[in-house]
């Protein structure tokens, strides 16, 4: 295949940001719709276990075919389905107060930095090692190009990454600040401290994944992670004490319960974002809901096996021979990171808030000496197995 | 060029977890309470002055209004002031329906407290389970009264009706289903460890320190005093009622938190003895249709779900309303035991405490 012109690598560079963009777009409120599903479910909300529409108006619409009949729409489990788009119509119209004594252009920019590097690190993602599919042959400039896995194949790919991630903090401090009030003042503060722990056993977790694939660049290193190629049987160890301390780091970068400490919103009302509403406490939410998925896939590809069906290198027990699941798929990918959003919601549902002190003890009493034992465990591992 | 400052902030009386309109004046060092000052009135309505201007009768629906989610209890307190100002007996019966629905409210009551405890500290699942099984009483009292908060479920004298048919059948429904429920709340709570890492060691007051600011109900248990006055001085049909007191050593707030679900198992218990051994007979005494008191004055106490709700009556001569009423809510009294739980302790712990004192500010108001 002859190399693309500029104009080629461009116009396949934009293709490929508006389709990730896409499914990021879709799959924020798709997220908040099972969150409403799963916690409904759990915790035997009436009104998100069964609010069906009416037989009339625009829900009905949805469903009058069965309606007509005169039986209860199979679509039933997707009732309330229109709530998101109903949340999108309330964020977008509702009126965007900025409070007379904030300081409007760092107010203004704190979402916008949020929600910007939540959204980047989807770039750097990989989402199926290699080439998806080739583009129609018959369209004109792009005939034929490949679609690739990721956006951009970065080399230090998990670099990226993460510094762009904790990028999103200065949103959250930042629009604490500006807020020029004491409840969000007290939610920055918290978040601040609590991600700046939080970040070191992060990245300390994520280390041993480093060592065993001895590569930074994300698709490669997932590929050698989970079919195990080169790395002793004993990595298993190392991989799976990181999978859950990344996890429960995941849980503090992204705000979410237990350590959902910057917004606890029994005490400090609705933390960082009190003074936000409209779009600009819309973007928040976006930002959230997408560090939550990127944190998924994260996990997902270092730890819970990417692209392949078994997890932690077990794949090399399935040969490459066997059809489907022996081969990497962008639906285990997905399969998984579902999996994962599905823990994020359920943990929601069942645990109690920690307090401030004791979510400090956490990070750097437990799980960072943790990170560190693993890290040495999976440099033994590498170098000696 | 740095210098530190303390951070005063109000917490409420516009605030998802003060618990209606309480606001709470705190000085912060970084999230550390200095000092705590909690500031009431914004829900007075002049109850006890009302009272005065009202019959006997009528005086016991403003009762309704003080603790709205134990109205039941504020009614009971009523009317045995009333009859022991006027020497009324009760029949049997009525003393036992009374009892029954005494002891549901307080399962009602402590069961609000749970779900909105929990939700502070963060656990939203027990809030909405807690509200299913509330929900299965406040049916009960509708069945029985036609309201579900502000009751008026007793008269002066005995009842005004006897049980709805059916009642008895939905109550036993409810008897049945409560104890594994309870469980159920346990399972989430009772040995999570985040639960007690925010609960155990916090919020905590001495039975001493309790004693001299008067506090009482499950707060004073939890802190080991074994006082009671449905055992002290019992009223209604407490007296031929086997139940034990739960107490607990040490006086924070997961020890309340088990007073409280111990109490709830203890109530359950009481509701059987009331089912299973309801007498027949009337419900109702022969009592005067305009009560006019002598010079008389009564201070009469029952055991509410927070504490000691203390009923004073002065009657005048030929007067057919109260001279002077006055209560002692169990809330209004508890909430000064606040500043001393949490002085020197964290932001996250005021929560904490408002929570487990458990209180109403319709009746610290009144």
């Amino acid at each position: 295949m002859p190399p693309m012109t500029l104009l080629q690598t461009i116009a396949m560079g934009l293709i490929q940001i508006v389709a990730v963009l896409i499914v990021v777009f879709i799959m924020v409120p798709l997220l908040t719709f099972a969150e409403r599903k799963v916690i409904g479910y759990a915790q035997v909300r009436l009104g998100a276990t069964r609010t069906a529409g009416g037989r009339k108006g625009f829900t009905a619409s949805l469903n009058r075919g069965m309606w007509a009949m005169g039986k209860v729409p199979v679509l039933s489990f997707f009732r309330g389905l229109p709530v998101f788009v109903a949340d999108a119509v309330k964020l977008i119209t509702k009126e965007d107060i900025i409070p007379a004594k904030a300081d409007r252009a760092v107010f203004t920019l704190a979402p916008i930095l949020s929600v910007v590097a939540a959204f980047g690190v989807f770039s750097a993602i990989a989402y199926y090692p290699g080439v998806m599919f080739y583009m129609p042959k018959s369209w004109p400039l792009i005939g034929g190009l490949p679609f690739n896995g990721a956006i951009a194949d970065v080399n230090v790919g998990l670099l990226f990454i993460l510094g762009l991630a904790s990028v999103g903090v200065y949103g959250i401090v930042l629009g604490a600040w500006a807020s020029n009030s004491k409840y969000p003042l007290l939610g920055g503060l918290r978040s601040a401290a609590q991600i700046v722990s939080y970040e070191v056993p992060l990245t300390l977790s994520l280390l041993p994944a480093v060592i065993l694939a001895g590569t930074l660049n994300f698709k490669d290193m997932s590929v050698i992670l989970s079919t195990g190629q080169g790395m002793s049987p004993l990595a298993v160890i190392p991989l799976f004490i990181g999978f859950f301390i990344y996890t429960t780091c995941g849980f503090a970068e992204t705000n979410r319960v237990p350590f959902d400490l910057p917004e606890a919103e029994t005490e400090l009302v609705a933390g960082f974002h009190t003074e936000y509403s409209g779009m600009k406490f819309g973007f928040f939410y976006l930002a959230e809901y997408a560090n939550m998925i990127v944190v998924s896939c994260l996990a997902t590809a270092f730890f819970f096996g990417g692209y392949y069906l078994l997890p932690f290198g077990l794949q090399r027990i399935i040969p490459a021979s066997v059809p489907f699941l022996g081969h990497p798929s962008f639906l285990f990918f997905m399969a998984k990171v579902s999996l994962l959003l599905f823990v994020f919601i359920w943990v929601r549902a069942t645990l109690p808030r920690y307090r401030y002190d004791q979510l400090m003890d956490v990070g750097w009493k437990y799980l960072i000496p943790l990170s560190l034992v693993n890290l040495f465990i999976a440099a033994v591992i590498r170098y000696a197995f | 060029m740095f210098k530190s400052e303390e951070l005063e902030i109000n917490l409420g009386p516009q605030h998802p977890s003060t618990h209606g309109v309480l606001r709470v004046k705190l000085r912060l060092d970084g999230e550390t309470v200095v000092s705590c000052t909690p500031v009431i009135g914004y829900l007075h309505r002049g109850l006890e002055k009302i009272c005065e201007n009202k019959t006997y009768f009528q005086g016991q629906v403003w009762t309704d209004r003080m603790d709205y989610v134990a109205a039941i209890s504020n009614n009971l307190g009523w009317v045995e002031g009333v009859e022991k100002l006027f020497g009324i007996e009760t029949p049997r019966r009525a003393r036992y329906i009374r009892t029954m629905l005494t002891e549901m409210n307080r399962i009602a009551s402590h069961l609000l407290w749970l779900a909105t405890h929990a939700l502070d500290i963060g656990a939203m699942t027990v809030f909405l389970y807690a509200f299913r099984e509330r929900e299965f009483l406040l049916d009960l009292f509708e069945a029985f009264c036609g309201a579900r908060l502000t009751t008026t479920a007793f008269r002066i004298g005995g009842l005004r009706e006897d049980l709805p048919p059916g009642f008895v059948k939905q109550a036993r429904a409810f008897q049945a289903i409560f104890p594994e429920r309870l469980e159920e709340y346990e399972t989430l709570l009772s040995e999570n460890r985040i639960w007690k890492k925010r609960t155990v060691g916090v919020a905590r007051i001495t039975a001493e320190d309790c004693i001299a600011l008067g506090v009482t109900g499950p707060v004073l248990r939890a802190a080991g005093v074994p006082y009671d006055i449905r055992k002290a001085f019992p009223s209604a049909a407490y007296a031929e009622m086997d139940f034990e007191i739960p107490t607990r050593p040490e006086a924070d707030t997961y020890a309340r938190y088990l007073v409280r679900l111990a109490e709830m198992r203890q109530s359950h218990r009481i509701i059987q003895q009331c089912l299973d051994g309801l007498p027949e007979g009337p419900v109702m005494a022969k009592i005067p249709k305009i009560l006019k008191s002598e010079v008389n004055e009564v201070y009469h106490a029952i055991e509410a779900p927070k504490g000691e709700l203390g009923y004073y009556f002065v009657g005048e001569k030929g007067g057919v309303n109260p001279y002077r009423m006055h209560v002692r809510a169990p809330s209004f009294v508890n909430l000064q035991a606040l500043p001393k739980m949490i002085e020197g302790r964290l932001l996250a712990d005021v929560i904490a405490a408002i929570g487990t004192l458990d209180v109403v500010l319709g009746e610290i108001d009144r």
